[in-house]
C-alpha cells in the first residue's frame, strides 16, 4: 500500500518535472544553449500566477483560478521573446568567437539579475499561491493531494498540446527542422532567427507554467527555482541533451529515485534535505556510464 | 605605461594599511579574498574557456575543511588552510575528470548542481557543521588586521604569479590553442582533456586556499558561502574587470567590493545592480568594463597632452 501510494506520488511529481524540464530541452534543441536562468524563469511564473490569482480583478469578477494560470502564459512568452532579442540574438548574428562561453554567462547573469530583483520587490518571504483545486482525491485506498493531482493533470494536457504543436503544426515542424539542421532549414525558407525567438519564448512559457503549478504545492519565493533548475539539468543530461522523448523518461526516473530514495533513508529530516542530492548522484552515474544520456546521440569528435 | 601602472598599484597596495585602519582595512581584506576567487575564475573562463559555477562552493570546501581540522584536530591554522586548498583540488579533480571529457556545458551544469548540493549538505549535517548557524573559527594572528592584510596580499600575489606563470609557459600556449581551436590542438598532439583538467584543478585549489584564508579572517563559516548568488558576485567581479586579464579580474573584485560598501544604502538592490552591470558589460563590452575604462582614460590623457601641446604653440 505504501508502495502504491508512493508510486502514484512519483508519477504525479514526475509529470510536473517533465513539464519543467521540457522548456529547457526545447530551448537547448533549437538554440543549442542551456538556459542557466531556468530556475528564475520558473520563479517568474510562480510569482505571476500568485499575483494574478490573488489580485482583486480575479476576486471581483469571481473568475476561476485557471484563468490566472492561462494568463501567465502570454506574459512569459513575450518576456522570453524580448530577452532573446536583447541578449541572445546578437550572439548568433555577430557569430561571437566565444559563443559557448557567452551564452552560459549571459543566461546565468540573467538568472542572478532576476533573482535579486525579485528579492527586494517581493521580499524574501514564502508565499502560498492558491491552488486550483484543494482537498484530497480518493481512488480506492489511494489518497492524493488535490493540488498535486490537478497540477499533474494540467501538466499532462500541456505536454500533449506541446506534442501536437511540434508534430502537427507548420510552426512546430519549423522548430524541429531548425533543431535538426539550421542551415538546411534556412535554405528551405524557414526564418531561423524568428524560430529561435519562438523557441525561447515557448520554452520559457513551459517553464513558467511549471512554476505556476508548483507554486501552490511548494512555496513561492525568490530562490524557489534553484533546486528545480538543478533537477531540470539532471533530467536533461540523463535523457540526452535536446531529446524530447529522453527528457520525459528521465523526469519520471528522477521522480522515482527521489521518492523511493527518501523512504530508504531512516532519518526523516535528513531524508528531506537529501532528496535534492539524489539528482546529483544520478547525474554522476549518467556521466560515468552513459555520458550522452539515455536517448542522446553519441558525440562525434572530428 | 602598463609597467608604470602595475608599479603604482603594487606600491599603493603595499602602503594601504598605513593610511587606512580598521573598517576600510577590513573591507580591503575581504576584497583580497574575492580578488583571488575572481582572478582564478577569470583564468578558467577567459583563457581556458571553461565556465565553472563552483568557485564559491570550492571556497566553502576550503573554509570548512580548515575550520573542522583546526577545531577538531587542533592543527595549526596554516596547515588547515593548505589542507583546505588540497580538498578543493580533490573535488575539482573529481568533477573535472567526470565532465571535462565531454564538450558542451557539462562542467557548468555539474558545478552548479554541486554548489547547491554542497550547501544543502552543510545545512543538513548539523553535528559536523552546526548547520546554518555556522562554525566559529579561531582567527589568524588573533585578528590583527595589518598582518591579515599582508597575508591576503601575499596569497593574491602567489595566486596571480602562479597562474600567469602557467599562462606564459608551454601549457599556457596549449590552453590558448585549445580555446581557439580544440580539434586543431588535438590533432597537433595536445592532450586537451589533461590540460583542461590541470587548469581546473589548479584554479579550484586557489579557490580553496582563498576560502581557508577567509574562514580565519572572518571567524565564522556558514553555508551561505556556497550560495548561487555568491557565485554571481564572483562572476560579476571577473566580468567587470575583464575575463582576459587576471590582473583586471582581481582589480574588478577589489573595486566592486569597495563599491559594495558604498552601496550599503541600497542593501538589497545591490546584487540586482551588479547583475544589470554584468548584462550590460557582456552585451556591449565583452572584453570587460575595466579595460574599456582604462582605454578611455588613456585616450583622454593623450588628447589632453595634445591639447596642451597645441595650446602652447
Amino acid at each position: 500500500m505504501l508502495f502504491l501510494s508512493q508510486f502514484a506520488n512519483a508519477l504525479v511529481i514526475g509529470t510536473l518535472y517533465a513539464l519543467m524540464a521540457l522548456g529547457l530541452s526545447l530551448i537547448f534543441g533549437v538554440l543549442k544553449l542551456v538556459n542557466f536562468a531556468h530556475g528564475e524563469s520558473m520563479m517568474v511564473g510562480g510569482y505571476l500566477y500568485y499575483l494574478l490569482a490573488t489580485s482583486f480583478i480575479v476576486h471581483l469578477l469571481g473568475l476561476p483560478l485557471i484563468v490566472a494560470l492561462v494568463a501567465t502564459v502570454p506574459v512569459i512568452f513575450f518576456f522570453g521573446i524580448i530577452l532573446e532579442k536583447l541578449f541572445l540574438r546578437s550572439a548568433y548574428e555577430r557569430k561571437t568567437v566565444r559563443f559557448d562561453e557567452y551564452v552560459i554567462l549571459v543566461t546565468f547573469a540573467l538568472g542572478i539579475f532576476m533573482q535579486n530583483l525579485a528579492l527586494p520587490l517581493f521580499g524574501p518571504y514564502n508565499r502560498q499561491a492558491p491552488a486550483i483545486f484543494k482537498g484530497r482525491v480518493r481512488i480506492g485506498d489511494l489518497v492524493i493531494a488535490g493540488d498535486r493531482l490537478t497540477g499533474a493533470v494540467i501538466a499532462f494536457v500541456v505536454i500533449g498540446l506541446l506534442f501536437f504543436f511540434l508534430y502537427r503544426t507548420y510552426l512546430g515542424k519549423g522548430l524541429r527542422a531548425v533543431a535538426q539542421n539550421p542551415n538546411a532549414a534556412s535554405i528551405l525558407g524557414i526564418k531561423v532567427p524568428k524560430m529561435r525567438g519562438m523557441a525561447f519564448g515557448i520554452g520559457l512559457s513551459l517553464t513558467g507554467i511549471a512554476g505556476a503549478l508548483l507554486g501552490p504545492i511548494f512555496l513561492v519565493n525568490p530562490v524557489m527555482g534553484v533546486p528545480f533548475a538543478v533537477k531540470a539539468f539532471v533530467i536533461v543530461v540523463l535523457g540526452g541533451m535536446g531529446s524530447i522523448k529522453g527528457t520525459i523518461v528521465a523526469a519520471y526516473i528522477l521522480a522515482m529515485v527521489e521518492i523511493f530514495g527518501s523512504i530508504w533513508l531512516p532519518d526523516p529530516t535528513r531524508a528531506l534535505a537529501y532528496k535534492d542530492a539524489y539528482g546529483l548522484m544520478l547525474l554522476v552515474l549518467t556521466l560515468l556510464l552513459r555520458p550522452q544520456g539515455l536517448f542522446g546521440e553519441k558525440e562525434r569528435r572530428a | 605605461m602598463k609597467q608604470l601602472s602595475i608599479f603604482v598599484f603594487v606600491g599603493a597596495a603595499a602602503c594601504y594599511p598605513i593610511f587606512f585602519r580598521d573598517y576600510w582595512l577590513y573591507v580591503a581584506i575581504i576584497g583580497l579574498y574575492y580578488a583571488i576567487l575572481s582572478s582564478s575564475w577569470a583564468m578558467l573562463a577567459g583563457q581556458v574557456g571553461i565556465i565553472s559555477f563552483a568557485q564559491a562552493a570550492f571556497a566553502a570546501v576550503g573554509a570548512y575543511t580548515s575550520a573542522i581540522l583546526v577545531i577538531r584536530l587542533e592543527v595549526p591554522i596554516a596547515v588547515g588552510i593548505l589542507a583546505g586548498a588540497g580538498s578543493a583540488a580533490i573535488f575539482g579533480f573529481l568533477i573535472g575528470a567526470l565532465t571535462l571529457r565531454m564538450r558542451g556545458p557539462y562542467l557548468a551544469l555539474t558545478t552548479l548542481g554541486f554548489s547547491e548540493i554542497f550547501r544543502i549538505f552543510l545545512t543538513a549535517e548539523f553535528e559536523l557543521t552546526r548547520g546554518s548557524y555556522g562554525l566559529k573559527v579561531p582567527l589568524l594572528f588573533d585578528g590583527n588586521k595589518v598582518y591579515l592584510y599582508y597575508i591576503g596580499l601575499g596569497l593574491l600575489s602567489i595566486g596571480l604569479l602562479t597562474l600567469m606563470g602557467i599562462l606564459n609557459s608551454r601549457v599556457g600556449l596549449f590552453l590558448q590553442a585549445m580555446r581557439e581551436d580544440e580539434d586543431g590542438a588535438a590533432t597537433r598532439g595536445v592532450n586537451t582533456v589533461y590540460y583542461r583538467l590541470y587548469a581546473f584543478v589548479v584554479t579550484s585549489a586557489f579557490a580553496g586556499l582563498a576560502g581557508g584564508y577567509y574562514a580565519h579572517v572572518v571567524g565564522l563559516v556558514s553555508p551561505r558561502m556556497s550560495l548561487i548568488s555568491e557565485m554571481g558576485l564572483i562572476l560579476a567581479m571577473g566580468i567587470f574587470g575583464g575575463l582576459e586579464s587576471l590582473l583586471g579580474a582581481a582589480l574588478g573584485a577589489i573595486i566592486l567590493q569597495g563599491l559594495t560598501e558604498y552601496l550599503r544604502v541600497f542593501e538589497e538592490w545591490r546584487l540586482a545592480i551588479f547583475g544589470a552591470l554584468v548584462l550590460f558589460t557582456l552585451r556591449y563590452t565583452p572584453e570587460g568594463m575595466l579595460p574599456k575604462i582604462y582605454e578611455l582614460a588613456n585616450l583622454l590623457w593623450r588628447r589632453s597632452l595634445q591639447m596642451m601641446k597645441s595650446g602652447s604653440n
